[in-house]
């Protein structure tokens, strides 16, 4: 609270000394994101980027998660998919937006495929890691027990996947928003990053510091609410994780 | 009954660096009675532990006949009787309670879930964890793990329990008591037991036979007959001269 407090302190200040228009002041940024929320702006703005980031989330998590996989479990799939995948995270984000579009067409099937291009590799590293971590004396003891092979599945090998699923999701998250303002600035007609380029467009640094900060605000917020107790909830059994 | 019968059982391991394999088990052969507590001795490699492994229907790659129960021990997946299985590490599920854990292996067992709370409560006041129920693994001591996984081998009520050196990763203060307490539960459970084991002097204390194995490739190299009435004691001398017989003859008297 204290640090909040401060923060908007020498915001205000910057803005004195650097003048509004380059350093508008908390209280312009704020009428203005006022201004934009109320006429329905920003809401409308921001279902067009969500929805982006939603749809290739989904598709990054799920090809990521099935190469994770078969790069854990399969030697074969290892030596076949760790090179690609590195090199998958090697290559510039800006290299798969640009040949998204090329492909698709300055459109949300391009966007989309860009978004998830860019983030499956990160996500299938984690994966991968969390396979391969599977500790097989557990589903032995299991085994042992006469569990059979779909409970074994269920409450021994997901629950030490979980983590790594859970370090993946969050990971990938970060990673798609970004990109999804980035693709958005690129070639997209409407979205957060598009208003952001609009008002850098008009030199409207007002605009530009209400969309960022209220784009923040959201992602810190599924961040807090959402994730974070998911985690909290589903590890309070680890010891390092009490919060 | 549940009697155990190993004919011939050999045991060979393939890998990348060794194509021809290696031989961890030559033509073991060995019955062990109902009721009986076996303890297989011998240094470490010799292949006591492959052989709690092709018991348990872990390993399924052998040759020889086991037969557990009169039934062989096939490549089938589901293995013809009940087993306790107490490892080398306790091998808890370290994300459910000690409840929980013990839960796990019922259900796997298909034990009614109505005798699940009775079965649970008294074995955890067995082996001493009454107040540790809802507490999860990481929060107990070492002993209190391997006691969590002592109840549970026998709280699925198994016709045979197996032992993989399960005192082994304790202190010898804790070991000890464990040792009594697990002689105390064989004293009214009588299950058939076979404890591998590289300890003379806990080989001496727990078992009606002693099967000593040769180092790799293992096989049995002699029996010793435990004759010492129940409850045993530590201080008793006869175990001592027993204790040191065996040595004497483990070390191919070098000590």
């Amino acid at each position: 609270m204290v640090s909040l407090v401060v923060l908007l302190a020498v915001w205000q200040l910057a803005s004195v000394a650097f003048t509004a228009r380059y350093v508008p002041g908390p209280w312009l940024t704020f009428s203005a994101m006022w201004e934009h929320l109320s006429s329905g702006e920003i809401p409308r703005h921001f279902a067009f980027t969500m929805t982006r980031m939603l749809g290739s989330f989904a598709i990054a998590m799920a090809v990521g998660t099935v190469l994770g996989t078969l790069m854990g479990l399969y030697r074969r799939g290892e030596q076949m998919l760790d090179m690609w995948v590195m090199v998958g995270l090697t290559i510039p984000s800006l290299c798969y937006i640009i040949v998204s579009f090329m492909w698709l067409g300055l459109n949300d099937r391009g966007a989309v495929l860009a978004i998830a291009w860019t983030t499956f590799p990160s996500i299938a590293i984690n994966i991968w890691q969390g396979v391969k971590a599977i500790d097989q004396r557990l589903i032995d003891m299991a085994r042992v027990f006469r569990s059979s092979g779909m409970r074994r599945i269920v409450k021994v090998v997901i629950p030490q996947v979980l983590p790594y699923l859970m370090a993946a999701a969050r990971f990938g998250l970060g990673v798609v928003w970004k990109v999804t303002v980035f693709v958005e600035v690129l070639g997209g007609s409407d979205g957060v990053g598009y208003m952001l380029n609009y008002s850098f467009q008009m030199f409207n640094m007002a605009d530009v510091f209400a969309w960022t900060i209220f784009f923040t605000i959201i992602m810190l917020g599924i961040e807090l609410l959402i994730l974070k107790p998911i985690e909290t909830r589903l590890f309070s059994w680890r010891p390092d994780i009490r919060a | 009954m549940a009697d155990i019968a190993l004919q011939a059982l050999s045991k060979v391991y393939r890998s990348k660096v060794q194509p021809e394999g290696l031989l961890a088990l030559n033509r073991v052969s060995l019955a062990v009675a109902d009721h009986q507590f076996v303890c297989l001795l011998g240094p470490s490699g010799c292949g006591k532990s492959t052989v709690l492994n092709v018991l348990s229907g872990l390993d399924q790659e052998y040759d020889g006949e086991v037969r557990v129960a009169g039934a062989v021990v096939s490549h089938d997946s589901t293995h013809p009787i009940r087993l306790g299985y107490v490892f080398q590490e306790p091998r808890l599920l370290p994300w459910l309670t000690v409840r929980g854990n013990i839960e796990f292996a019922l259900e796997s067992v298909g034990i009614p879930k109505g005798q699940w709370r009775e079965r649970i409560n008294g074995w955890l006041d067995r082996v001493g964890l009454h107040d540790f129920a809802e507490v999860h693994p990481h929060e107990l001591s070492g002993g209190m793990q391997q006691r969590t996984s002592i109840a549970r081998a026998f709280a699925v009520d198994p016709e045979i329990l197996l032992m993989d050196e399960p005192f082994s990763g304790l202190d010898e203060l804790t070991a000890r008591s464990m040792r009594e307490l697990l002689l105390g539960i064989w004293l009214e459970t009588r299950k058939t037991v076979v404890f591998v084991t590289h300890n003379c002097f806990e080989a001496c204390f727990l078992a009606d036979r002693i099967i000593v194995f040769t180092p790799r490739p293992g096989s049995i190299k002699q029996e010793f007959t435990v004759e010492l009435d129940r409850p045993r004691n530590y201080e008793d001398p006869r175990l001592f001269d027993m204790s040191v017989k065996v040595t004497h003859f483990v070390t191919g008297g070098r000590e």
